[in-house]
């Protein structure tokens, strides 16, 4: 098996969606989280002077998503199909700019513009989002399918923040439930949310 | 028989035309719909997430241009040899989409006020300073940005390129790895073929 080593913050953030897939896979991996006063003398050793990056034997991957995808693959969650694993990538490229908004309204430091954008966001934006997402979820809880693959664990991790400003939201989605449910009873993915870091964001 | 793959777009570039170019360098035939903005609003509801390109095949209907340009790729082949390469190629796809795709043909085609047009050359300026450094450093220099053969990544390469080049030529020269991709890729015989005979589109500069 070769050896994984995830380089990221210690955060959640860009990297949690690869902590989940690694999980789900049950593949043992180096989760490094590096302190933000390490990070000017890392970053011109890295591909693309970003983080997370992931080293496989010896090889470096940049690019958050790239590296989900790749680890996607390795946990047997990309899709069955050339064309399931387009609609896992198309549904997952569908939440992109709703997680923008979501993080553009959380990294707000104005307090009242955040509360502006909040509203903008749980009332403008939100709920067309998970109506939408509601339809591309099966009733048997996968949004590919009829099995697990990293969109159902994608959609689980963004809502993971969602949630945490706005409890309700998937209220009366039963579908998008099912989904949320289901990933939470991976054995890997059960394990790791009990024992993962806890951390603001 | 129809072909197996059918595209729907404006009739423009931009977003659309990654995936026009991967079925072009695969030998690959499909149907290049390209509607004007009055036939859009009826279509539009029938989409799986009310925009466009999407792409049809066996029933299903894809969106997001990233992911169908992927999905052509993997049907072609020319995603990456093995998984690392496909990993690279998704990296290079990543930095240089978003949003420098999204930001360069709309200062070239749909900007006329002089104000913005200040303000977004700008940003653009920012951004393809930065994704580009960011390539050349990567790239492979032999003319491909992965391995030695050539990937989806060098056609959505070409395709910002191309618009990078028309609004202000000769950047790539500051860029040797980056310009021997685009060569590359411009030398193609069917690629070369396909630019040759596209349609202009409705756009100046044909965004």
């Amino acid at each position: 098996m070769p050896a994984y080593k995830l380089t990221y913050f210690n955060v959640r953030g860009r990297g949690e969606l690869i902590r989940l897939l690694f999980a789900a896979g049950e593949i043992p991996y180096e989760d490094v989280r590096i302190e933000s006063d390490n990070w000017p003398e890392l970053k011109p050793k890295t591909p693309m002077g970003q983080v997370p990056i992931l080293e496989v034997d010896g090889e470096v991957i940049c690019q958050s998503m790239a590296i989900a995808r790749f680890v996607a693959r390795e946990a047997g969650l990309l899709g069955k199909t050339h064309l399931d694993q387009a609609r896992a990538d198309m549904l997952l490229d569908g939440g992109i700019d709703v997680g923008k908004l979501f993080e553009e309204m959380v990294m707000e430091k104005d307090a009242s513009k955040k509360a502006e954008k909040k509203k903008e966001f749980g009332e403008k934006t939100l709920p067309p989002f998970l109506a939408l997402y509601e339809g591309f979820a099966g009733d048997n809880g996968y949004f590919v399918g009829y099995s697990l693959t990293w969109s159902d664990i994608a959609f689980f991790n963004m809502m993971d923040f969602i949630t945490a400003e706005f409890p309700s939201a998937l209220d009366g989605y039963c579908n998008l439930t099912k989904v949320i449910k289901i990933v939470k009873r991976v054995p890997g993915i059960a394990k790791w949310l009990k024992e993962r870091p806890i951390t603001d964001n | 028989m129809a072909p197996k793959y059918k595209l729907t777009y404006f009739d423009v570039r931009s977003r659309g035309e990654p995936t026009r170019l991967i079925f072009a360098a695969a030998g690959v035939e499909y149907e290049d719909v390209r509607l004007t903005f009055e036939e859009w609003p009826p279509i539009k509801p029938t989409t799986p997430m009310g925009n466009l390109p999407i792409l049809e095949v066996d029933g299903v209907t894809l969106s997001q241009s990233m992911s169908i340009a992927r999905f052509v790729a993997r049907e072609t082949g020319l995603d990456g040899k093995n998984k690392l390469e496909k990993a690279q190629a998704d990296a290079f796809v990543d930095e240089l989409e978003e949003p420098l795709a999204a930001k360069l043909p709309v200062l070239l085609g749909f900007t006329t006020d002089e104000k913005e047009k200040e303000e977004k050359a700008k940003e653009v300026d920012q951004l393809i300073e930065e994704k580009l450094g960011k390539c050349e450093k990567l790239s492979g220099s032999n003319g491909y940005l992965v391995g030695n053969s050539l990937l989806w990544c060098d056609l959505v390469f070409y395709n910002i390129a191309y618009y990078i080049e028309v609004y202000k030529p000769g950047t790539l020269q500051n860029y040797p790895k980056l310009a021997k991709v685009y060569a590359t890729v411009k030398a193609n015989p069917r690629i070369a073929k396909w630019v040759a005979e596209r349609p202009a589109g409705q756009y100046q500069y044909g965004v």
